[in-house]
């Protein structure tokens, strides 16, 4: 057990996943426009436990950022596999973005850092009904890019025909342990602060946040995921195999997915930093499945190097 | 590397035929076989040294030979043509064929162009900081696609034809455009600057076929149909790109500003498009 700002950090990992990110550019009138479209494509994306993908906002963009100049908001889209990362965005971009004011949307992956360019815009000029218009740029002079202009009855709709996809990295995590609620809120809260400074990474939960936790099956057959038992206070003393330590009142898990493992370890560690500097922590710990199930380890000691003390 | 090649004389009533003043014929070779190389004058081929003096280096690769031609040559044709990589600087003004059916590179003209500029072009950008002749961009007696690809900035006035059978690229005309400018296209954008005169895409078919009009429009063709106006979103790449890949600062003072649509050539069953920009 190591220490950092007098918080103990259990020497444990968090168990990753390989998954597939597209990152989306979604630009507006104004930040508002662009905040409310991400804000409705990311919904009911927590968990590929019963979401069809895990998405979240990554940041604001300003309009020197955004390739037509106007305010803009980043989106992470994560799923299992590139095949499985097309159908969630034709219909999270077709029903929540195309259909949102003043929106367009744009690739977040260039295609020489992408290891898939997927044909979203392309799909998506059917809405069209054959009046789309497809603009060309850069034939053999610039950087080619391809976008659909397609009719709406506010406007037009314009989107990038391929958005760029690499794998990522799914489930990074880190679990803050508290004397009570607040604390333990206000700690994940700043957690998750920190953690959206980190570029390429989304925490895909309710404001960052997990509270529930999961645990792979139940005592119910048709329940394939159920409540992170060892991890409930409120069952510390009748729950056998209980992982509640002493003192400790409240548990929340920030769960981070990122387009590559570096910016995951980054953010867990940013994130851990700033849980500990809230009056009230007692421990930090992570979920894992005794490495059995994910293809990364990233150990809290590693992502912390040599801040324990 | 610099080649500089020095006009020997100032006019020819018939003009020299020199598509070797390109970097992929010149790189690799010495001066004196730069020298030797063939032109055509009128039915006569001769060489390249009777005309012009050679200095300067010689690069190995293409893509790292830029060639000065200094002077005015608007007596000479086909400089560039078929190039596919480095650059041509021409200090004055040149004569038809620049940069025809180039596939990459930069040409850059101080003086105006004759006739043909980049015709059939597929890559590359050409700017011409003075004039340019009929048929810029345009596609070949007989040939059914002109210009298919790269981008033609020019930076005062086009003449007759220009963009004619265009099927795509970029074409920027920083002046006014002269009658037919965009006929037969299908496929491509036309920036028009200054003042669009009559018969503006006569004949244009589809396939994202624009012609962008933000000066004023002499007359449209009848056989457009108005749709609206509104403020697309796709209208800001392409001004974005005219400002800060093309330098070409005006153009972002018509961000945000309302185009008024039509869709033609209706005349031929065409869905291409001319953005009139709405003023006052």
């Amino acid at each position: 057990m190591m220490r950092v700002n007098g918080v103990e950090v259990e020497d444990t990992f968090a168990e990753a996943f390989r998954m597939w990110g597209c990152r989306v550019i979604i630009t507006a009138k104004n930040q508002k426009w662009a905040d409310t479209a991400a804000m409705e494509m990311t919904g009911f994306a927590t968990s590929v436990i019963m979401c069809d993908c895990e998405a979240g906002i990554e940041r604001r963009l300003g309009e020197d950022e955004t390739p037509d100049g106007r305010p803009g908001t980043a989106v992470i889209v994560f799923a299992h596999s590139r095949k499985t990362l097309i159908e969630p965005l034709v219909r999270r971009i077709g029903q929540c973005v195309l259909t949102c004011p003043t929106t367009a949307v744009y690739n977040g992956i260039l295609e020489e850092e992408a290891d898939a360019m997927l044909d979203i815009g392309k799909r998506l000029r059917f809405f069209g009904d054959g009046y789309q218009v497809k603009m060309r740029l850069g034939d053999g002079w610039l950087r080619r890019r391809r976008f659909w202009r397609i009719p709406v009855m506010e406007g037009e709709f314009l989107i990038e025909e391929m958005l760029g996809a690499k794998k990522g990295v799914g489930g990074g995590n880190f679990i803050i342990m508290g004397v009570d609620e607040d604390s333990t809120l206000e700690a994940a809260e700043r957690a998750v602060e920190a953690i959206h400074r980190v570029p390429g990474v989304i925490t895909p939960f309710p404001g960052g946040l997990c509270r529930s936790g999961s645990k792979v099956g139940s005592r119910y057959p048709f329940l394939r995921a159920s409540t992170n038992t060892p991890f409930c206070p409120a069952i510390k003393h009748t729950y056998p195999e209980s992982q509640v330590p002493e003192g400790v009142n409240s548990i929340i898990e920030v769960v981070i997915n990122g387009l590559d493992e570096a910016a995951v370890r980054k953010a867990m560690a940013v994130g851990i930093k700033a849980a500990v500097e809230v009056k009230g922590i007692k421990r930090i710990t992570a979920v894992n499945f005794g490495g059995k199930l994910g293809r990364y380890q990233i150990y809290l000691r590693d992502c912390l190097g040599g801040e324990a003390g | 590397m610099e080649l500089r090649l020095k006009p020997k004389i100032s006019k020819l009533s018939i003009p020299l035929e020199a598509e070797v003043i390109s970097p992929d014929v010149v790189a690799g070779k010495t001066l004196k076989e730069v020298e030797e190389l063939r032109v055509y004058h009128g039915n006569r081929a001769e060489t390249l040294g009777e005309y012009f003096e050679a200095e300067g280096e010689v690069a190995s690769q293409t893509r790292e030979q830029l060639i000065i031609v200094d002077g005015d040559v608007s007596w000479v044709k086909y400089i560039g043509a078929e190039m596919t990589a480095g650059k041509i600087i021409v200090r004055g003004d040149v004569g038809m064929h620049l940069g025809s059916r180039m596939k990459g590179g930069e040409i850059i003209v101080e003086g105006s162009a004759g006739d043909w500029v980049g015709a059939e072009m597929s890559g590359g950008l050409i700017r011409i900081k003075g004039d340019a002749g009929d048929l810029l961009g345009a596609a070949y007696r007989g040939s059914p696609e002109g210009m298919r690809g790269g981008c033609i900035v020019v930076e005062g006035s086009t003449g007759y034809e220009t963009g004619t059978g265009m099927r795509r690229g970029l074409i920027v005309i920083g002046g006014d455009a002269a009658p037919f400018t965009g006929a037969h296209m299908n496929g491509g954008v036309i920036f028009i600057l200054g003042r669009a005169a009559k018969r503006l895409g006569a004949q244009m078919r589809g396939n994202g076929s624009l012609i962008i009009c933000l000066g004023e429009v002499e007359e449209l063709l009848p056989t457009f149909v108005y749709d609206t106006i509104y403020t697309p979103t796709f209208m800001r790449i392409y001004l974005k790109t005219l400002s800060e890949k093309l330098g070409i600062k005006r153009a972002e003072e018509y961000i945000g500003r309302p185009f008024r649509r039509y869709r033609g050539d209706r005349a031929v069953g065409g869905d291409g498009e001319i953005l009139v920009v709405e003023r006052g």
